[in-house]
């Protein structure tokens, strides 16, 4: 006996918000036991999409249909009555609690006693291990959320939302924060939850995930359906067509060539715990990557070259002075700069101007004999602005309202500003659309002809291949080799990260 | 609706301003000597002890962090004058009077600096909350002022000591003029400098204000520092008003001085707010109370309405950047 397949379905379904159009007159039907990604650029339309679906707004006319039956969505509640679910990009779980009360936050199993009010840990404990097990991932139910990395919390959400048992589950981003192997745990979990005939909807910026997951494709473009595709037709150049109209793709400038001499040092860096003894040279306008997996010590690595988490031992050789990384500040005046993994909450102050976060880091470069103007400021973001195509109507309007591709624009801008030797980027292109990446890689150019060494981490493996002269390989927290891309394919790559220590 | 949008931004930016403006219009009509220069520059003189306290107050809060402990800094730094006056004039040894006076002074400033540094540096390097560490030096400060007075008011001081509390320049009440001038400093301060916009950065993200390169540490002890030397300085303008140091002086100042912060439109959140904002509410809150008395509003009446200003302008500041961010 087969399962019936659910069915979601939307009629003419809009929603306006004073002055704009956030979604207009969209009708889209989804079939169950299939997974359908949702894709488009920032601002398409796709998270109202889903926040619609979800419960969490109300559109402005047009209807919902579940299993055919059209229904009346108020809340995040209704909807999850309905069997709707949704993993949302922003990660919602409660630091404090264990990664078992997480998963099950507010259905804690009882037991009988005391009006059935106390908590039956034992209970709680194994039906998390049950869920985390069926979704074949190793985590301990009882440490804290605090504890994990970004990626273990998003797998944790993703198990919350599995224990609701969803007929339709909205995955908004799930891999941006993931690593390879972690990902295709991932699939595997959604595969199987295709033969229970879940609909399965799939929102990414990863457009060479498709093929490997998706089965149909649905492109949005502001606010519109442009349309839906089955997978075979969606060659990488429908995609970007049907998303972009035209663009132009960028790849590796030929002159794009570097002076082979050591320009800056990194000697037996440590920090128990995260990486031991790491050695590597930059050379001057260099684009160095570091690939490995997420836990390997590379975002550690970053931060201790800058300074916000300092090693324990070792140094950098700078310019001929040797320096134990011990701030920021410090090593800023050195003429280093990093742009955080967390573009959020560590690269930008959301609710400051993006013109105050431009200047960030040069506020005494920028200013004469103390005096700090609203003009020396503006002459400089209008540079930056130009400079790096950073689309903004107001610069005295809080950074928050900018587009991700945007913001990180905003994080290279305020480094640029402080005329700097070696800028570390730490998952420069997470979460922005296909278009801003490229602007990505042609500023990450632009600063290696200027002379300035660039080091890259990225989960993004093809990405690294794409733009760097050379990437380093990290494994448990070494480096274990140094290889030039035009030596390697995707795939030996990936095996070079995922291989086991010996 | 077609409203000229300078006009609309008027609204949504100086809204306080206008109220302020009408409030101030309503009171010259009913309140009959209220719109004189003498009941004027009485208000600004009223307000000039807890407002120059107000201004670090607001570079405290923007920076994310608060200070309980102005109120019994006031009282401390008074009667440390007085007890330092007393002693290097008369009991330790014979200086005159004036030496005596300015020694004292330097010192009770220097003390209040270093004591906002400290609560700083406590929670820089402790991960102390300053709401717990200035509740600490809140009573610990009432209790030393208790200590050094014996309990009782120190009158060590000559008769034209009262200039700095109560003397006047030009007409002008001469701690009007402090408080201008401190209002001066820390615009200017706030806008025109580096540190001045460090400190917004701190306040609205310190991790990513550490991650762009600036000391966040120096920060958070350069403001709880200054606001602490305000603080002092409002002491010595008391004792000066009082011609004594009193340890019961200034209770309760650290709310009203928040109050007036608040009031002005800095958001207890950290990363937003305005010395000029802070020089409006602290106007306002001035005006209100004197205008109460002129009409001869009860007491608890008037600190009935102060509590519901509180409330209300705390409110239209949030409607207020709810419809900016639609």
């Amino acid at each position: 006996m087969s399962i019936p397949a659910h069915s979601l379905q939307t009629r003419s379904l809009r929603k306006e918000y004073p002055g704009t159009v956030a979604l207009d007159d969209v009708s889209v039907s989804f079939l169950g036991g299939k997974i359908h990604a949702l894709i488009g650029k920032n601002g398409a339309g796709k998270s109202t999409l889903v926040k619609i679906i979800a419960g969490a707004t109300q559109p402005t006319r047009g209807s919902i249909l579940v299993d055919g039956l059209e229904v009346s969505l108020f809340s995040p509640r209704d909807a999850l009555k309905r069997g709707i679910v949704a993993v949302h990009q922003e990660l919602s779980l409660v630091p404090e609690l264990t990664v078992a009360e997480n998963i099950l936050l507010g259905r804690l199993p009882k037991k009988n006693g005391l009006g059935n009010s106390v908590i039956d840990w034992r209970r709680v404990f194994a039906r998390a291990e049950h869920i985390l097990a069926d979704l074949g991932i190793h985590l301990d139910v009882r440490e804290k959320a605090s504890t994990l990395g970004i990626a273990q919390q998003q797998v944790v959400e993703i198990a919350k939302a599995m224990s609701y048992d969803p007929s339709i589950l909205i995955l908004d981003e799930p891999t941006s924060a993931l690593a390879q192997h972690e990902t295709e745990c991932l699939f595997d979990v959604l595969k199987r939850l295709k033969t229970r005939g879940v609909v399965l909807l799939y929102i990414t910026h990863r457009l060479q995930e498709l093929h490997e997951i998706a089965d149909t494709v649905t492109v949005l473009r502001n606010g519109a359906l442009v349309g839906t595709i089955g997978i075979d037709q969606a060659t990488p150049a429908a995609i970007v067509q049907m998303m972009f109209g035209e663009v132009v793709q960028r790849s590796k400038p030929a002159d794009l060539t570097v002076p082979r001499e050591a320009f800056i040092e990194v000697r037996s860096l440590s920090r128990t715990g995260a990486f031991q003894d790491v050695n590597f040279t930059i050379s001057k306008g260099e684009v160095l990557g570091i690939a490995g997996l997420l836990g390997s010590g590379r975002t550690e690595l970053l931060r201790a070259m800058f300074g916000a988490d300092p090693p324990d031992s070792g140094e950098l050789i700078i310019a001929g002075q040797h320096v134990r990384p011990t701030s920021p500040e410090q090593m800023k005046e050195l003429g280093v700069a990093m742009t955080p993994e967390n573009r959020k909450d560590q690269g930008l102050v959301q609710i400051l101007s993006t013109r105050i976060n431009l200047c960030m880091s040069s506020f005494n470069r920028i200013a004469s004999h103390g005096f700090l103007t609203r003009g020396r400021e503006e002459r400089l973001v209008e540079k930056n602005i130009r400079e790096l195509d950073i689309k903004v109507n107001r610069t005295d309007a809080p950074v928050a309202f900018l587009s991700g591709g945007n913001q990180q624009k905003v994080v290279i801008g305020k480094w640029l500003n402080t005329n700097p030797r070696l800028v570390l980027l730490d998952e420069p292109t997470r979460g922005i659309d296909v278009q801003a990446k490229q602007q990505m890689f042609q500023i990450i150019w632009d600063m290696s002809k200027r002379g300035i060494s660039c080091v890259v981490v990225s989960s993004e493996l093809e990405e690294l291949l794409d733009i760097c002269h050379r990437i380093l390989i990290m494994r448990a927290g070494r480096i274990v080799s140094d290889v030039r891309p035009s030596e390697l394919s995707l795939e030996n790559l990936f095996a070079a990260c995922m291989e086991e220590e010996a | 609706m077609n409203v000229n949008p300078k006009i609309q931004s008027l609204f949504t930016n100086g809204i306080l301003e206008i109220i302020l403006v009408l409030l101030c219009v309503v009171l010259a009509v009913t309140a009959s000597g209220f719109l004189t220069a003498e009941n004027l520059l009485n208000v600004l003189r009223n307000v000039s002890m807890q407002g120059v306290i107000a201004f670090g107050m607001t570079m405290v809060i923007i920076s994310g962090e608060i200070d309980l402990s102005v109120g019994s800094a006031v009282a401390f730094s008074a009667c440390l004058t007085a007890f330092v006056t007393q002693k290097l004039s008369a009991e330790w040894a014979s200086l005159p009077i004036m030496l005596a006076i300015a020694i004292a002074i330097v010192f009770a400033l220097i003390i209040g600096f270093f004591l906002g540094v400290f609560t700083g540096f406590m929670r820089t390097r402790y991960q102390v909350p300053s709401f717990i560490s200035t509740l600490a030096l809140m009573t610990g400060l009432s209790g030393a002022a208790e200590l050094i007075t014996n309990g009782f008011p120190l009158t060590p001081f000559p008769g034209w000591y009262n200039f700095i509390g109560g003397g006047y320049i030009f007409g002008i009440p001469f701690p009007a003029l402090l408080f201008l001038l401190t209002f001066i400093i820390l615009q200017f301060l706030m806008n025109y400098t580096a540190f001045g916009r460090s400190v917004y950065a701190v306040g609205g993200n310190a991790e990513a204000a550490r991650l762009s390169g600036i000391n966040v540490s120096r920060v958070k002890m350069m403001v709880l520092g200054i606001t602490a030397f305000l603080a002092a300085l409002s002491g010595i303008m008391v004792s000066s008003e009082i011609m004594s140091g009193t340890a019961t002086t200034a209770k309760g100042w650290e709310l009203d001085v928040i109050a007036a912060v608040i009031i002005g439109g800095t958001s207890l959140m950290g990363g937003v707010g305005r010395i000029w904002g802070t020089m409006v509410g602290v106007v306002f809150l001035g005006v209100l109370m004197n205008g109460m008395t002129l009409l001869n509003v009860s007491e608890y009446w008037q600190h009935v309405v102060r509590g519901v200003i509180i409330l209300v302008a705390v409110l239209l500041n949030l409607l207020q950047k709810e419809r900016t961010r639609r």
